[in-house]
């Protein structure tokens, strides 16, 4: 075997440049996997840090007890007389009541409210105390009202300066405060891009409107008493719904609010680069059949000299094990920096991460190891069987060329694929499972079956369509002929063609599944608004975050407007499951939703024991008008409440829904997450607008939308999704376009002649270029055309299994999709830019004289 | 035009007084450099006559088929000049180069003379098609009907015979009535009856069409087909055979190897 060792060795130190970038499309796949990793560990381990640190010296937390939380994340406030019961029990050092609050929103100077990518803007109370992560850096910490100091990173980012007087939208809107000082959250200078503000107790309880309350107790116990002793002493003076629990549990669970989003966060980034390696590996499979096809003569040559099929498959092998392992270790290094590189990104749209602690685990390693060589190997086998069967006559006959496919047995595993594929598809998307984990892993091996069986087929209309496509440039102005010929030569190998464009159809193919989703999505939205919402106003938080009802009644005051309803949102437990319930004015819930109420009348029965349920609700509890339903409240306990009214829709709102009145007996959280209201009999939607502007100017980082810009903006935020997901599929993309890159210049080096011959007899090096280029382009129409077929059936399909509820509708954003096909068709053009200016350099003698 | 032949010849190997549709003086080509150094051509001056088939002869690495490629500029050259008509071609750019040979030169090459994606007819067309230009279609008829092409024209060049490829590559030379075709070894890579075939057919040119070809060969019966053959050995010119017979260019070869 040494001889063929060596024989793989000098094969691929022939050609460097293009072992270099077979080598870097497997390279950018291991580096996405392992930057997924990295990201996510790194993160983990940050955010564990901080936790830790942020509670090292709290010995027990003292908070109401739930089972569950009624506004997620949220902890139940407690009344802060229990503080003098904490510091009564014997054994306590110090007790520092502790409370935060989402909805106070501090505005800059330039009189706009801080905006985040999403993260909330959190205010505190200042206690100073060693216990508090959050430090004073700048300046003095607030000690009456009117006072505020803010974190260093958001200072920087919005340009507070202290000693200077900003506006804050409190409960009651707008006050004026001075900013006193700045702060550190441990050695961060903000917390994961969340705006951190800090007040004196009095002020940010008065500020959230939740005076007299606190969300926890930290407590930290005499030296020589031992936590677990504190605590019995804690929970033995305490009230029954408040409980005391360890440091180390505190630690524990707010590790594991971070772990729940980043772990979410990393397991996305790992499914976007599972796809770059997947396309690579068609990339790198197309290359090594290519390769392969090249060295005929020379495998022949060696298989008559007294090489063995096994010999020769070995060579092929090993060579893609080389190929394998290079990427994989570079891949670790791209990895890590990609992992640094994608943070950098991401906080410069805002998101402020912490800094990354360097996690590099075994098990990074090994998958980068197992995804790059794995790869390659896979994609090795086929091309490595191929060149084994070689007879060695062919070395002395001209122009043997690899079979092309046993053609029905090519067709029938294409077929069974494509049954698997789908019925895989059908059964993530369908959910046979409660399993989500298992259901998206069948999705997506579906997806990848259904891929590798279009990938199957395509050579059978590869050439035919290449022919078609590139039928255009035929009468393309200027000289036709390199037109002509490119597109010949797109047409010319069925197999390379179809699997050239692979890359470019799997790519596009997500691309455009995730631009219909999207589109259905929005389009089904605006109808279902359309048919549900007859409100004319609709006031919601930045992203959906809760506000004060203090607005609710200053617009209820207006005369301009009718009929106004807030509409809070909470959680509740039906027989142990959580379950959404809405609360609002049940007395004009009709006039602003139309919810299709079937049985009972919802404005009749306005009462704090009675509940609204859906019609699907009320079939599954096997429950009807007039019945009993016993609900769970995270506040006040199981409640029997009678069902008052049967409705069908309960699109914005949820499937349980009661009356403001029974809201506030059952529920602690008193804010509002919508106001609905309609404009007055005989008053004009713009005097309605005028009269709002008012209560609009005092909470500014609230959105006052009539119906359509209400649609807007749901549609804007599902537009922003869209932008992100497209961003990481790109990355599949690129990869696709290094394959045609990398195919064009095989296909150049194996046309030398050709190439050189056409120089001779008069083409000029720039129809040369544009020859190869156009080439490209064909091959690339064809890749991307393919791919938004596939998109679109996996988008139909996608639309077809998502519930009606969220899409009732297949959308089709046509011009969206001709665009990413003009796009695609372009890039391929622009890939092939450097195999291009290779051939128009070609040495006319030398490319004639080869052989 | 007054000493185109090297002064080492001795004897005047180039009529004088005739229209010359190409020409050399002191055309020197140098390849590698230090112990690799080799002088394919020294100091070669020499001039091609319009209207005439004219054959180098020589043996291996005697420089004949570098001063083919050095006169169609598909070479660059050390030292001296080159004409092309009246175009000095060492100086120009490699796209002026590109336009002279497509619309003054025409080529046939020993073997891989066409395009394989492209018909018989649109490898005839090929040069014309590149600049742009609509081939004369009563010329076009013309020069498949002398090649006997006609039946041929819609097939591809793996379609084709080695003695039809070859004069489809003839056709292809014709096409742009060149001030002069380039033949290096046409024949090379046929049997005899097909090569006579293509042979004849340039001669025909020249004689019918007033052509000028210029013929790289090493095989006799083909420069027999010549008006005139000239001899190279070590890159210099040695010897002129006018209306050369196959046993007189043999007896030549022979005399010089001596």
């Amino acid at each position: 075997m040494g001889a063929m060792i060596q024989l793989s060795r000098r094969n691929l130190l022939a050609n460097p440049l293009r072992f270099a970038l077979t080598t870097f499309s497997v390279l950018l796949g291991v580096s996405f996997v392992v930057a997924s990793f990295v990201l996510t560990d790194g993160l983990l381990k940050t955010f564990d840090t901080i936790v830790e640190d942020a509670n090292a010296e709290v010995d027990a937390q003292v908070r109401a007890k739930s089972e569950f939380s009624e506004v997620a994340f949220v902890q139940r406030p407690i009344d802060e007389s229990v503080l003098d019961v904490v510091v009564a029990v014997d054994g306590v050092q110090e007790a520092q009541p502790g409370f935060d609050s989402a909805k106070i929103v501090p505005m800059t100077a330039s009189g706009d409210p801080i905006e985040t990518m999403g993260a909330p803007v959190l205010s505190f109370n200042w206690t100073g105390s060693a216990l508090d992560p959050i430090t004073l850096t700048v300046g003095e910490p607030p000690t009456g009202p009117g006072q505020f100091v803010i974190d260093e990173g958001t200072a920087d980012r919005e340009g507070f300066v202290v000693g200077e007087t900003y506006e804050i939208i409190g409960k009651d809107g707008r006050e004026p405060f001075t900013l006193v000082g700045l702060t550190r959250f441990g050695d961060e200078n903000s917390l994961a891009g969340a705006v951190l503000v800090s007040f004196t107790l009095d002020e940010v309880q008065r500020l959230d409107g939740s005076e007299g309350l606190i969300r926890a107790i930290s407590v930290i116990g005499e030296p020589d008493v031992e936590p677990s002793v504190l605590i019995d002493r804690l929970e033995a003076a305490l009230p029954n719904d408040i409980e005391a629990v360890a440091g180390t549990v505190v630690v524990e669970e707010g590790q594991d609010d971070f772990g729940f989003f980043v772990t979410i966060f990393g397991n996305v980034l790992l499914a976007f680069a599972f796809v770059a390696v997947f396309v690579s590996t068609f990339i790198i499979s197309n290359t090594f059949n290519i390769l392969l096809g090249q060295r005929v003569r020379q495998l022949a040559l060696l298989r008559a000299l007294g090489a063995s099929m096994g010999q020769v498959r070995f060579s092929a092998v090993f060579e893609a094990l080389i190929i394998g392992l290079m990427a994989s270790i570079l891949g670790l290094g791209g990895g890590v920096l990609l992992a640094y590189a994608l943070r950098g990104i991401m906080n410069s749209l805002g998101f402020g991460l912490p800094a990354l602690e360097l996690v590099l685990s075994v098990r990074t390693v090994v998958v980068a190891l197992v995804v790059g060589i794995g790869v390659t190997l896979v994609a090795s086998l086929s091309p490595a069987r191929r060149a084994a069967s070689v007879p060695p006559v062919a070395g002395l006959r001209a122009g043997f060329r690899f079979g092309s496919g046993e053609g029905t047995r090519r067709t029938i595993i294409a077929v069974i694929l494509a049954v698997f594929g789908t019925a895989g598809m059908a059964y993530g998307l369908l959910g046979g499972s409660d399993n989500t984990a298992l259901l998206l892993i069948v999705l997506g091996l579906g997806a990848v079956l259904v891929f590798v069986a279009v990938s199957m087929f395509a050579p059978l209309f590869s050439s035919p369509s290449a022919s078609f496509l590139g039928a255009p440039l035929e009468h393309a102005p200027g000289s036709h002929i390199t037109g002509h010929m490119a597109r010949e030569n797109a047409a010319r190998n069925n197999k390379r063609t179809a699997s050239t464009a692979a890359g470019l159809m799997i790519g596009l193919a997500l691309v455009a599944m995730a631009t219909v989703v999207a589109t259905s999505l929005k389009d089904s939205f605006r109808a279902k608004l359309g048919s549900t919402l007859t409100a004319d106003f609709v006031v919601t938080g930045p992203f959906g975050q809760d506000f004060s009802s203090a607005l609710a009644a200053e617009i209820d005051g207006l005369a301009e407007l009718d009929q106004v309803a807030a509409v809070r949102r909470g959680a509740i437990r039906l027989r142990g499951d959580e379950e959404a319930m809405v609360g609002t004015d049940l007395t004009v819930l009709t006039d602003l939703y139309d919810v299709n109420v079937l049985e009972g009348d919802p404005a009749a029965v306005a009462d704090p024991q009675t509940v609204l349920v859906t019609r699907e609700a009320a079939d599954e509890l096997e429950l009807g008008l007039g019945d009993r339903l016993v609900v769970e409240f995270a506040e006040v306990g199981r409640t029997s409440l009678t069902i008052g009214a049967i409705f069908e829709n309960d699109f914005l709102l949820a499937p349980y829904i009661i009356d403001l009145s029974g809201w506030e007996e059952n529920f602690a959280n008193q804010d509002d997450n919508t106001v609905a209201a309609k404009v007055a009999e005989g008053v004009d939607l713009a005097a309605a607008e005028a009269a709002l502007a008012p209560i609009e100017e005092s909470f500014p980082q609230l959105q006052f939308d009539d119906r359509a810009e209400y649609s807007a903006a749901v549609e804007g935020q599902v537009d922003s999704f869209l932008v992100i997901i497209n961003v990481f599929l790109g990355l599949a993309i690129v990869i696709a376009l290094l394959g045609i890159t990398n195919t064009m210049a095989l296909s150049v080096l194996e046309r030398t002649q050709e190439i050189g011959l056409m120089r001779a007899i008069g083409m000029t090096r720039r129809q040369t270029r544009s020859m190869i280029r156009l080439e490209a382009a064909v091959v690339s129409l064809f890749g991307a055309l393919l791919g938004v077929l596939v998109g679109l059936a996996f988008g139909w399909i996608a639309v077809l299994a998502i519930p009606d509820s969220f899409i009732s509708r297949l959308s089709i954003p046509a011009p969206t999709l001709a665009i990413y096909v003009v796009i695609s068709t372009v890039a391929g053009l622009i890939a092939a830019s450097v195999p291009a200016r290779r051939a128009s350099r070609l040495n006319i003698l030398d490319a004639i004289a080869q052989m | 035009m007054a000493d185109v032949l090297g002064p080492q010849a001795g004897a005047p190997l180039v009529d004088h007084a005739a229209e010359m549709a190409a020409s050399a003086a002191g055309l020197t080509k140098v390849y590698g450099e230090g112990n690799t150094r080799v002088v394919a051509l020294d100091h070669v001056d020499i001039g091609f006559e319009a209207a005439k088939l004219t054959a180098i002869m020589g043996p291996s690495g005697s420089g004949k088929s570098t001063l083919l490629h050095c006169m169609a500029g598909l070479d660059s050259v050390s030292e001296g000049q080159v004409w092309v008509g009246d175009t000095l071609i060492s100086s120009l750019s490699d796209r002026e180069l590109t336009l002279l040979r497509r619309e003054r030169m025409g080529f046939v090459f020993q073997a891989f003379n066409l395009v394989p994606t492209l018909t018989a007819e649109e490898n005839i067309l090929l040069p014309l098609l590149l600049g742009g230009s609509e081939p004369d279609p009563e010329w076009e008829n013309q020069v498949v009907e002398n090649l006997q092409l006609g039946d041929r024209l819609h097939h591809r060049p793996d379609e084709l015979s080695g003695g039809q490829q070859q004069r489809v590559a003839v056709a292809r030379a014709l096409m742009s009535q060149p001030d002069l075709i380039f033949a290096d070894e046409p024949t090379g890579n046929l049997d005899s009856k097909s090569g006579q075939e293509v042979l004849g057919f340039m001669r025909r040119a020249v004689d019918e069409w007033q052509q000028t070809v210029v013929m790289v060969t090493h095989d006799p019966k083909a420069a027999s087909f010549a008006n005139l053959v000239v001899f190279l050995r070590d890159g210099h010119l040695v010897d002129r055979l006018p209306d050369p017979t196959a046993d007189s260019v043999l007896d030549l070869i022979r005399t010089l190897e001596a």
